[in-house]
């Protein structure tokens, strides 16, 4: 629901041009004293894209401040990466990538091109709790991909179902990019969870810093949960809410820095990271083949997320609006009414059209049923040409595109 | 609320957009000195780079087990593991083997009863109904 501008996005995660210089502000403060932290960041700072303003906006004019002191910094304390002990780093050097057997396999499991480079692919694998350093870790690189996914995700909802309800639309969202649904896609890929982070260890394995079972999750991640008696309506989830409808929004990446995470957590950021770095490397068309071929190809019953309450009292209040007749339940046919098990066949029709039937074991039950399928009928009307907006990003040729079908919205009863 | 929404996850169905091998990592034993991984040797000499140049999606690692029969070990995506003892097999034995780990799905062996298919919507026709469809005339 949200709107991003991808462009923009993207341009905030591209490497700077010329990253001699310590990216941070708070190093270049405290470079002077500790020279080791200083010098694992320029050692390290040669391999991935940086994210120069991903975390940085606010502290924009501190960087102007100590731009000279970084400048005259002396170059000579500087040391070969060769030299740092594997045990210091916080998460493996990206050169270890190249070497990992794991990696490789990963990427061609997921049938990436071979210029998609192992050493982004390790980066995708580094969660923010175990690499506090924001040119190292996912964080920016799956805030990028949470928008992509979420894009792609609601355009292919809206344009493909135009009269689902608001409610159903997130449920939808939920089922296909949910966190649940992110955790299972990434154990379906086969990711390996590290028991510890650290440089040493292969960067094939996800590295975040493990809930010890049963602590408490930190309160980050529970969210907040507005207190029982405000009714948070649909109208305020549309607006404030993330795309899932959720009153909890999701923690900003660089906030979980060494907070200990469960699983599940570092495995959706592996997925929206994974993502958000295929857009960069290897471009929008491959970006959404890669969506259609493991999100979007996943089976989901669309019919199956309703949960009507008063599907009879809607489905009056839908004729109305429509200006059908009046809808009238009629029995179609029967079998066993005095038997243990008796099965009736009602249709629900308006006029002469029939516009949904159900079957049940009582009257009422198939009654009910029946107005549930009209009303189903109705909410999930398919278009048979679609063309999402995405498809035409980028192109000078506008005639391929045609405009969707806006519906007025489900009944308010 | 007139209408509320269940949450459920979708689920997945390999092979119907991307497909992804249910092998995720092969382990290879030998011993140098058994005569028992004879086999085993000449195909991790001669034969075992063609496998993996052909399946780069497969992690295999090769590690010595001294005076113990050679073993390979299947690990799949299901996080389940399928060992093989391939003692005293000639290399074409042990090919098989391996063959037989990498298409493998991981799942535990289980007896086809009464269900013979498993599918998400299991009849292309949808369940029988004796109220519907053409009227059979005898």
């Amino acid at each position: 629901m949200k709107r991003i501008r991808i462009a923009r996005c993207g341009t905030q995660l591209l490497a700077p041009p010329s990253p001699r210089r310590p990216l941070c502000p708070h190093v270049v403060r405290f470079q002077k004293t500790i020279t080791l932290h200083n010098y694992r960041i320029q050692s390290r700072l040669q391999s991935t894209a940086a994210a120069r303003e991903a975390s940085n906006f606010e502290i924009e004019s501190i960087v102007e401040e100590v731009e000279s002191s970084a400048n005259d910094f002396p170059s000579s304390t500087w040391t070969s990466p060769r030299h740092t002990p594997l045990e210091l780093l916080p998460s493996p050097h990206p050169s270890a990538a190249l070497k990992s057997a794991k990696l490789a396999a990963l990427r061609s499991r997921l049938s990436l091109p071979p210029r998609f480079p192992l050493q982004t692919l390790a980066r995708t694998l580094i969660h923010p709790s175990a690499d506090p350093d924001p040119t190292f870790n996912n964080g920016s690189l799956s805030i990028l991909g949470a928008n992509l996914l979420g894009y792609y995700t609601t355009e292919h909802i809206l344009c493909n179902y135009p009269r689902l309800p608001m409610s159903v639309v997130f449920a939808a969202q939920w089922a296909y990019i949910g966190p649940k649904a992110l955790a299972t896609v990434a154990s379906e890929w086969g990711i390996e969870a590290a028991a510890e982070p650290g440089g040493e260890i292969d960067p094939g394995l996800l590295q975040f810093k493990r809930l010890r079972s049963g602590d408490d999750l930190p309160t980050l991640l529970k969210g907040k949960q507005a207190p029982w008696k405000w009714n948070v309506t649909m109208t305020n989830k549309i607006l404030k809410s993330d795309e899932f409808g959720s009153t909890a929004s999701r923690p900003d990446a660089q906030q979980l820095q060494g907070m200990p995470v469960p699983i599940e957590e570092a495995a959706q950021s592996f997925v929206r990271a994974l993502i958000g770095s295929l857009y960069l490397h290897l471009g929008r068309p491959l970006t959404k083949r890669f969506f259609r071929d493991h999100f979007l190809s996943r089976h989901l019953d669309m019919d199956k997320l309703f949960d009507f309450r008063t599907p009879t009292r809607d489905l009056s209040r839908l004729c109305a609006r429509e200006g059908f007749e009046a809808p009238v339940a009629r029995l179609i046919s029967e079998t066993g009414r005095h038997s243990n098990h008796p099965v009736f066949i009602v249709g629900v029709y308006s006029g002469k059209d029939k516009l949904g039937e159900g079957a049940g074991s009582s009257l009422n039950e198939a009654r009910i049923r029946a107005a549930a399928a009209a009303l189903k009928a109705w909410y999930l009307y398919k278009p048979l040409e679609v063309t999402v907006p995405s498809s035409t990003e980028g192109e000078v040729d506008t005639s391929k595109w045609k405009p969707n079908m806006v519906d007025c919205g489900e009944v308010i009863v | 609320m007139p209408l509320s929404a269940i949450k459920t996850v979708s689920k997945a169905q390999n092979g119907v957009g991307a497909f992804i091998l249910p092998l995720r990592r092969l382990d290879l034993h030998y011993c140098d000195w058994a005569g028992s991984s004879r086999g085993m040797n000449a195909y991790l000499r001669n034969h075992l780079s063609r496998f993996a140049s052909s399946n780069p999606q497969i992690e295999i690692r090769v590690s010595p087990k001294p005076h113990r029969h050679p073993v390979i070990i299947g690990h799949y995506i299901n996080s389940r593991r399928r060992a093989i003892c391939v003692k005293n097999l000639q290399v074409e034995g042990v090919r098989e083997k391996v063959e037989y780990l990498r298409n493998h799905t991981g799942e535990k062996n289980r007896k086809i009863g009464w269900d013979k298919v498993r599918s998400l919507n299991e009849s292309v026709r949808g369940v029988w109904s004796p109220f519907h469809g053409a009227r059979i005339r005898i």
